[in-house]
């Protein structure tokens, strides 16, 4: 081939690169040119399409989200220097870490004249006194869930974390269990099955919980963060830990595409984790405007009933509670009762030692086997 | 040896079957008319459809295209110096900064050039720093399939330019370029595949706000696998199968000189 | 190279310039962008992270009564106060070398067909072995993923003959297998481009006189065209090993319970526990390990080993 094909044949690959580039781009201009976009770093399915919808129509402007699948990981990213998020959604450990941290702006109260519609119970927690810096989104519990059928048909207790550490009743559903892929979470499992609170650091009591961790790990299939939904719904898995909101996907989903079977899920007896997650502004964000504008409108009865009506989380707004679906507003692991709640526990954040050991337990936990 | 050559053949045919049968599979369920990559429903268009709506989709695949159009022609020019000066002179030190980003794994990179540009550029994360990190590993490739090229070239070509009173800025541009060209080329086009493939580096040197698409992929295998990371993956596959032919056209020994 | 010298001490001074200005842009490139990241990694390994993440200030803050500032070698001493490391690290090197292993075995065949083909052919057959790289390195995975998925058509068949054998039926994905097979299917092609190249240099003439002197197929392949064949084979197999023992992504996607790879603690270091320090002198280990089995298999495919035609 001589030299001036092959540069002709070059420009033409370069031209066809570009137009390719070009292309797509214009595309995206059409999006950027409002300009208006509001960065929402929040929980993978913690927000219904719908809202969104409605949101980008009432202000005029795109919501662009970047997801995370656990508290460390969010912390994480922003630790490791992601920025420009205008609004998060942390769970109430990871939230006091950021205000300690100095990450978070302080709400101005009088753009979020709905904020009056919280439940107070759920204001002024320890981790933010006097709601200096967040307003509560939605909470959700950490439990187990479980394909009706299969756990009757094998006469399994739901009630209780022994079906996912007690080898006697893993045996019968061997391949079939998931748990959180979740520092945190997992050893909180373990730790409230062993009698302990969730926040218990005592190295012993770490080690007692590995051990059983240990011992139940041959029977679990993986562990998993997002993946449990779809294979709870399909039939591929009988139980998981995870979220109630999770849950809530994959019961909707099985009954949506007319499975043989349905998806519960229960609280154990031994107590659990609630995750309060509150809306809080990123110093690194550039549209405090736009967050208030966001937070105002979740606060509205109506948007957050939607919220926990297309996502199954629990509801901290009273003014929500009517526009509620009353077999969500009575299911427990949605909204606990006052019984139940005295057995819920909230995480607390670990120090930089402590996080260094539960990671080296953690370690152990993948590597090694009884 | 007839019978060595049926064994040859078929042990062939298995390692060609097990590169080819999983990528035809996504292919495959692509255009399947259900959610879950199991069973065959029916033929659909419906996860393309999907996939050209999916606007952060769009802005992911448009992303990697800047990023990977600008990482190649970076890594092309310096590697393409890189590749002649390791030739040319003996030098110590170069060939063992460029080589060296290739041989390691590419997580070191991506944790190095993490903290580098936090705690010393104190840079936000983002397109730029994509670009810099992809440029910093496929410099080695081009300067890898340059070097080879001007290796397997002879050398009296340049004496006689020399001869007949020719600068070396003119020997450079009328005889080297031209002849070292193909090589230049199948750089780019390595550096662009490479770039728009790599997951490891851009997950530690990404931003906010910006998707990129093998970012994007990972979001979805991770949590909703749904066909539409099949239509993706098979539309990649085009683009880059594409390039590919393209390369083998403009000069057929690329391939050859690349694997030497 | 004799003549390009030649060529070029006539004018030194313009050629020292032209040096200067060819390596230099590159060099300054990797010095800033490579070297100095390496650099800070080395320095970071050797701080104490930060409450929140990141790291501690070096300078103790005025006012500070305890805490932990300055330098520090104790990620070290935590990395060798517990043998858990250097279990993960042999873990990694046995999933390594048997990634390695199980592409030599299937690349080597390939390869060899490939170099005794017809010349025209052969270009095309490269191509074929490469062109599977031009899909993304994500969905090579993912594939794995829908075959070994527990109502794949695969799956179900691998059940079905264990079953005929009375076996309990096994779940395929989320696996060590899993995990095996996505690191040889990434890496196949690594294997067989360097094979090929090594085998296509050999003299056939060789093999001819083996044959005259009675040499059966065994014996020329082992006696004549492995030994001569070694140095692809190392060149291919470190082309393998090293990314293999630095990789999360396919232990994360296709790995079950027990596959943690020294890959996935270095990912979690950074963006799960927030220790910085510990991540970076993790991936200072592993770059000991790769020098390592670089200057190994530099060393086993030394030039001199390779009888040019």
């Amino acid at each position: 081939m001589s030299v001036p094909v092959r540069s002709t044949a070059l420009s033409a690959l370069l031209a066809a690169v570009l137009l390719l580039a070009g292309c797509s781009s214009q595309q995206q201009n059409a999006a950027a040119s409002g300009e208006n976009v509001l960065h929402l770093f929040n929980w993978n399915n913690y927000i219904a399409p719908a809202t969104i919808q409605r949101f980008e129509q009432s202000c005029n402007c795109k919501l662009a989200q970047d997801y995370y699948a656990d508290n460390e990981e969010m912390l994480a990213k922003l630790a490791a220097g992601a920025s420009g998020y205008d609004l998060i959604v942390p769970t109430g450990n990871a939230m006091d870490t950021l205000i300690r941290q100095g990450a978070l702006k302080p709400l101005d109260k009088s753009l979020l004249p709905n904020l009056k519609n919280i439940n107070p119970a759920y204001l002024d927690s320890a981790f933010d006194p006097g709601n200096k810096y967040s307003v509560p989104y939605a909470y959700t519990l950490t439990l187990l869930g479980f394909n009706q059928e299969k756990v009757k048909e094998l006469g399994l207790p739901t009630d209780t974390w022994a079906i996912i550490f007690e080898p006697k009743y893993l045996e019968k559903i061997k391949g079939r269990v998931t748990v959180l892929d979740s520092q945190r979470e997992l050893m909180a499992a373990a730790l409230k099955y062993l009698g302990y609170s969730v926040n218990d650091a005592d190295e012993q009591h770490w080690q007692q919980a590995r051990d059983l961790i240990l011992r139940a790990k041959p029977y679990w299939a993986a562990f998993s963060n997002t993946s449990y939904v779809k294979e709870l719904a399909v039939g591929n898995l009988w139980v998981a830990h995870g979220y109630s909101n999770d849950m809530f996907q994959a019961a909707l989903d099985a009954k949506k595409t007319g499975r043989k079977f349905s998806i519960g899920y229960s609280t154990p007896r031994e107590g659990a984790v609630l995750a309060l997650d509150s809306m809080v502004l990123h110093q690194s964000g550039a549209r405090p405007d736009l967050a208030h504008q966001f937070i105002n409108f979740m606060l509205d009865g109506k948007n957050s009933a939607e919220l926990t009506n297309l996502t199954g989380s629990g509801n901290p707004n009273m003014d929500a509670i009517r526009f509620i679906q009353p077999e969500i507003a009575d299911n427990k692991a949605v909204f606990p009762d006052r019984e139940l709640l005295t057995r819920l526990e909230m995480l607390q954040d670990l120090d930089r030692r402590q996080r260094r050991l539960l990671s080296r337990l953690w370690t152990e936990i993948k590597l090694r086997n009884l | 040896m007839r019978r060595s050559n049926i064994w040859l053949w078929s042990a062939a045919a298995l390692a060609y079957a097990f590169l080819y049968i999983p990528l035809l599979i996504v292919v495959v369920y692509s255009f399947n008319d259900s959610k879950l990559n199991a069973e065959w429903v029916g033929f659909t268009l419906s996860w393309y459809v999907a996939l050209f709506n999916n606007q952060e989709m769009l802005t992911a695949a448009r992303n990697s295209l800047i990023i990977a159009v600008s990482a190649s022609f970076l890594a092309t020019l310096l590697g393409t110096m890189a590749g002649l000066a390791i030739h040319r002179y003996k030098l110590k030190f170069l060939p063992v900064l460029v080589f060296t980003p290739v041989a390691m794994p590419e997580i070191l990179l991506g944790v190095a050039l993490l903290l580098f540009f936090l705690q010393v550029l104190n840079l936000t994360l983002g397109m730029v720093s994509i670009i810099i990190a992809h440029t910093t590993f496929c410099i080695g490739f081009v300067a890898i399939i340059v070097r080879a090229r001007l290796q397997g070239m002879d050398e009296s070509i340049f004496e006689a330019a020399r001869d007949l009173g020719a600068s070396p800025w003119q020997t450079f541009r009328l005889i080297t370029l031209p002849l070292i060209m193909p090589a230049v080329v199948a750089g780019a086009l390595m550096s662009f595949t490479l770039s728009i493939d790599d997951f490891v580096i851009t997950f530690f040197t990404k931003g906010v706000g910006e998707p990129i698409l093998p970012i994007q992929i990972y979001t979805m295998i991770k949590v909703a696998v749904t066909p539409e990371v099949n239509a993706i993956s098979t539309l990649l596959m085009l683009l880059t199968l594409t390039l590919i032919i393209i390369a083998a056209k403009l000069d057929s020994g690329i391939l050859r000189r690349e694997t030497k | 190279m004799p003549a390009l010298f030649s060529m070029i001490k006539g004018d030194s001074k313009a050629n020292r310039i032209a040096k200067w200005l060819v390596s230099g842009p590159p060099l300054l490139f990797l010095l800033v962008f490579f070297v100095a990241p390496s650099l800070i990694m080395l320095f970071t390994s050797l701080r104490f992270p930060g409450e929140f993440g990141g790291l501690a200030p070096i300078a103790a803050p005025a006012g500070a009564v305890h805490g932990e500032y300055g330098l520090t070698l104790e990620t070290y001493q935590f990395f060798f106060s517990d043998i858990l490391y250097a279990e993960i690290f042999l873990k990694s090197f046995a999933v390594a070398a048997a990634s390695t292993l199980i592409c030599l075995i299937m690349a080597y065949p390939l390869a060899l067909l490939i170099a005794r083909s017809e010349k025209r052919f052969r270009n095309l057959m490269v191509l074929l072995v490469v062109l599977p790289f031009a899909s993304n390195f994500l969905i090579r995975i993912y594939a794995w993923m829908i075959i070994l998925g527990p109502e794949s058509v695969f799956s179900h068949f691998i059940n079905t003959v264990l079953g005929a054998f009375g076996i309990a039926p096994v779940t395929l994905l989320f696996s060590s297998f899993a995990v095996l097979v996505g690191m040889v299917y990434v890496h196949l092609p690594f294997m067989v481009l360097p094979l090929y190249t090594n085998l296509e240099k050999h003299d056939p003439a060789l093999l001819d006189a083996a044959q005259d002197l009675g040499a059966n197929a065994w014996q020329r392949f082992w006696r004549v065209t492995w030994p001569l064949s070694l140095p692809g084979v190392f060149s291919g197999s470190a082309l393998v090993f090293i990314p293999v023992l630095g990789m999360f992504a396919v232990p994360d996607i296709l790995g079950g319970t027990g596959d943690i790879l020294i890959g996935n603690l270095i990912k979690d270091q950074f963006l799960g526990t927030r220790d910085w320090p510990f991540g970076s002198t993790l991936s200072i280990m592993l770059t000991l390990a790769v020098l390592a089995i670089t200057a190994l298999a530099a060393w086993l495919a030394r030039p001199a080993a390779i009888p040019e035609k």
